[in-house]
């Protein structure tokens, strides 16, 4: 076997070529060189230039065959372009943080509304006995014995639903804000660029 | 401007894969029986890449099919033949060509050429 034909074999070797398939290339070769040089030809008959360099014919040929990656070819590369945002782009942009700030606005509302009528609630109801904190929520009976409750807040026993409800609509809207900076980002459009490149 | 020899490999690769499916037509043939058809009809891949990479693209896209066979004497060869579609990819490819051809000829035959004497 020549010496191109075994280079080439290394080239598949180290290219991951599997061997059924390169010792079938590398058998075609051998019988074409052999073909040639029998009839007074060489092996440049057979190859061309690409005698000159069995690495990069080997890697050419497992390429076009499928069993490895494509090599680079000598041909330029076509220029980059940029995708020219389309038109929905601003409009969703400014939805989401729209929609997020409202969230977050009915969120800081909730909460305040809800904080003013338990100081309301404390303020008019709280008038039996002495000791700690006394609260009861608003619409609750008071009792006709004083009632201690040690170490809370105002209105904690009926806000549970609205400040998780405000909660959610805080996380919600900083999410979607967040989401609209995402999709709005410089790097988001060089990324872009890079893909069509 | 590209040199000559430039300019001929450049519209040589461009048409390769058209001329190999050419002498295909023919009847089948293994990879170095269609270079000896090429030199033939006055193609000579010499100062060219290898045409085993062609082979195998027009393999990879199934227009050509292959099958192993004893050759006369020698080891046992590769064959190429047209498929179906390589049929097709063929005449579509030669009337892409002459239509080619004949707007550069139509560019070119503009042209009078002083030839020295």
């Amino acid at each position: 076997m020549s010496e191109f034909v075994e280079e080439c074999r290394r080239e598949w070797r180290r290219l991951g070529v599997p061997d059924p398939i390169a010792n079938e290339m590398a058998a075609d070769l051998t019988a074409d060189i052999e073909e040639a040089e029998a009839e007074g030809g060489s092996a440049e008959d057979v190859l061309g230039t690409s005698l000159f360099d069995p690495r990069r014919f080997a890697a050419a040929w497992a390429g076009a065959r499928g069993v490895i990656a494509p090599p680079p070819t000598d041909e330029p590369t076509p220029p980059v372009v940029l995708e020219r945002a389309p038109w929905y782009r601003p409009v969703t942009v400014v939805a989401l943080t729209l929609v997020g700030f409202l969230m977050a606005l009915a969120a800081a509302a909730l909460v305040v509304g809800r904080h003013s009528s338990a100081v309301a609630a404390t303020v008019t109801r709280a008038v039996h006995g002495s000791g700690p904190i006394r609260v009861f929520g608003p619409g609750s009976v008071v009792p006709p014995f004083p009632t201690v409750i040690h170490g809370q807040v105002f209105g904690v026993q009926n806000a549970g639903p609205a400040i998780l409800l405000a909660l959610a609509l805080l996380l919600v809207g900083v999410a979607l804000v967040g989401l609209a900076l995402l999709y709005w980002a410089p790097w988001s459009h060089r990324r872009a660029g890079r893909r069509l490149g | 401007m590209a040199s000559g020899d430039g300019r001929r490999s450049q519209l040589l690769r461009g048409v390769l894969d058209l001329c190999l499916l050419a002498v295909m037509d023919e009847g089948p043939a293994y990879g170095y029986e269609m270079t000896k058809r090429l030199r033939a009809r006055g193609m000579s891949i010499v100062g060219e890449g290898s045409i085993y990479p062609l082979l195998g693209r027009l393999e990879r896209d199934g227009l050509v099919e292959t099958r192993r066979q004893a050759s006369n004497g020698g080891p046992p060869r590769k064959y190429y033949s047209l498929s179906a579609a390589g049929e097709q990819a063929l005449e579509a490819g030669i009337e892409e060509w002459r239509a080619v051809r004949d707007a550069i000829d139509g560019a070119l035959d503009l042209v009078k050429l002083e030839v020295a004497p």
